[in-house]
């Protein structure tokens, strides 16, 4: 069991005496989004690299986590994947509290879920913490004939909110793990990786992904 | 392990998971069965041959030991009240419903979660008869309560009262009397009950079991976000099945407080793997890992220690601390 220190005080990075595994940074991110727009299935898709066509829905919250590198870091996140009625918004300070990053999630064949994606942007800038960095996932980019949130819509909000922003597709992986490492990059102990990076580092990063599985990030 | 009895599927239709535990789940079954055989003659004897059943202290005591699984939806509807609900309100009541105009909102949430709700179970696979069954409970419920609406979680409960009853009339009325006389406001659209009992849990966790409390402050983790799901769904999907059946036999005679027995009961007797975990994640799995273990598997001696474990615990100390600290939230939100 590894122990990297408390959830509260990680914003930077603890160095590890161990001579190739680098830095380890461990961080918080959490998953907002209308009901059934794919939040647990990007995670179960990062965490296990698994699809189920007909993922359960989360009540109050999981918590899962994965392990990432990004050259001579490796970045933890602790995953906080929520409950996605509305009546469960009450609840969602508590997990967004003290996250430095979240991903906000919306589906493309749904204008209302798009709509919801930007409420939650808006509260996050106004109370998480002022640092977060967020990302917009429009998720079920597979099915593009149902679509009804033009790309280039969700781009420009994106970019008018200085948000990173992809499409994905939990069912066939499009740029899951893409939308996780680019907010590994942006994260704030990693300017200086961030810096070097480039798509073709990104790629590697992907392939590599077996091996980040590495024993000690699990925590049973 | 291929040489199991046991099928891939439980008796409830649930496929068991492929890490399950077959070697433990045999010697439990070894001893239960003896048990069910047991309690199956007493139950046959007390509501046996058209003898009418009625809450008093024998009663009470029979459900503690588990209801057999034959006469559970009868029980439950009777010692819940239930079944005086149904005759209150006519026993037409939920046909009119489901004949009555529908709101599209509901139509369309409840549709949503209806593929998402058990899908590892055979009886609620895509084309099997219990999904239609559940729309239209969780429809009908909607449109009865409208305070209420529809919340997610309401489809892990009623889907599992109907696999217990069989029955789409006897689910609707033990979801009536669970959300309205049983629970304190727990899927409203504030879901203030809910957030009161974390907080009631909290301060028992802080009465009984300190050096738990002290340590889960320490680490930063909210009981909220362990918690909210053992609330919501009374264990659905929490514990193993049999477990939460044996706790709704006890939930729907003696009320809300037994979920907090529950919750205790977990907390202690996981003491001490509880604080060996020294930082955020493995404290959240570790509270994962104690609704799996082989002391939930054992229901009933689970069961059993669930009234000792807590120590005195009465609704009135409940109804208290309720009170005190739904009124604190709210003068501070006031504030």
């Amino acid at each position: 069991m590894t122990n990297l220190g408390s959830a509260m005080a990680n914003r930077s990075g603890a160095q590890r005496p161990n001579g190739t595994q680098g830095k380890i940074c461990q961080f918080k991110l959490v998953l907002l989004g209308e009901s059934a727009v794919g939040k647990s299935s990007l995670v179960l898709r990062f965490v296990k690299g698994q699809f189920h066509e007909y993922q359960e829905s989360t009540i109050g919250a999981a918590f899962l986590t994965q392990t990432v590198c990004l050259d001579d870091t490796t970045v933890k996140f602790e995953i906080w994947d929520t409950a996605g009625q509305e009546r469960y918004h009450s609840l969602a300070p508590m997990y967004y509290r003290g996250a430095q990053a979240a991903i906000v999630v919306y589906d493309i064949t749904n204008q209302d879920t798009f709509g919801r994606a930007k409420t939650w942007v808006k509260e996050l800038q106004r109370q998480a913490s002022p640092n977060i960095v967020i990302a917009l996932a429009g998720n079920k980019a597979d099915l593009a004939n149902k679509r009804m949130v033009e790309y280039d819509e969700a781009r420009g909000y994106a970019e008018e909110n200085g948000l990173l922003f992809m499409e994905t597709s939990a069912k066939t992986a499009m740029n899951v793990n893409d939308i996780f490492l680019a907010i590994a990059k942006k994260l704030p102990k990693n300017e200086q990786v961030a810096g070097a990076g480039t798509s073709g580092q990104g790629r590697r990063l992907v392939e590599s992904e077996g091996q980040q599985k590495a024993p000690g990030n699990c925590c049973k | 392990m291929a040489s199991s009895r046991f099928s891939k599927v439980d008796e409830y239709g649930f496929e068991r998971p492929d890490d399950f535990d077959y070697e433990t789940y045999e010697d439990f079954m070894s001893q239960y069965l003896t048990v069910l055989a047991k309690r199956a003659k007493k139950w046959a004897e007390l509501i046996g041959e058209g003898k009418s059943l009625k809450r008093s202290l024998k009663v009470k005591t029979y459900v503690r030991k588990g209801i057999p699984g034959e006469h559970r939806g009868f029980v439950w509807l009777t010692v819940s009240g239930a079944e005086a609900l149904r005759e209150e309100w006519g026993s037409d009541f939920y046909q009119k419903l489901l004949s009555g105009p529908m709101n599209q909102d509901i139509v369309d949430i409840v549709k949503t979660d209806l593929p998402r709700t058990f899908p590892d179970n055979i009886f609620f696979s895509a084309g099997a008869s219990h999904q239609q069954q559940l729309y239209n409970i969780l429809v009908a419920y909607a449109h009865d309560n409208h305070q209420v609406g529809y919340c997610q979680g309401l489809n892990y409960i009623a889907g599992l009262l109907l696999l217990v009853t069989k029955s789409e009339d006897m689910t609707f009325w033990l979801l009536k009397v669970l959300v309205e006389h049983i629970l304190p406001n727990y899927y409203t659209r504030t879901m203030d009950g809910v957030i009161t009992d974390i907080e009631v849990l909290e301060e028992l966790v802080r009465l009984k079991v300190p050096e738990v409390h002290q340590h889960v402050s320490s680490i930063g983790l909210p009981w909220a976000v362990v918690t909210t799901k053992w609330f919501i769904c009374l264990f659905a999907e929490v514990l193993p099945v049999e477990t939460v059946l044996r706790i709704w036999d006890c939930l729907f005679y003696e009320g809300s407080k037994i979920i907090f027995r529950v919750c205790l009961t977990l907390i202690k007797r996981n003491k001490v793997s509880l604080l060996q975990c020294n930082d955020f994640s493995s404290l959240a799995e570790c509270f994962k890992e104690i609704t799996r273990d082989s002391l939930v598997i054992q229901c009933h001696d689970f069961m059993q220690s669930i009234f000792k474990a807590p120590g005195s615990l009465s609704q009135s100390t409940i109804l208290k601390l309720r009170r005190r600290l739904a009124q604190q939230r709210k003068n501070h939100t006031v504030q």
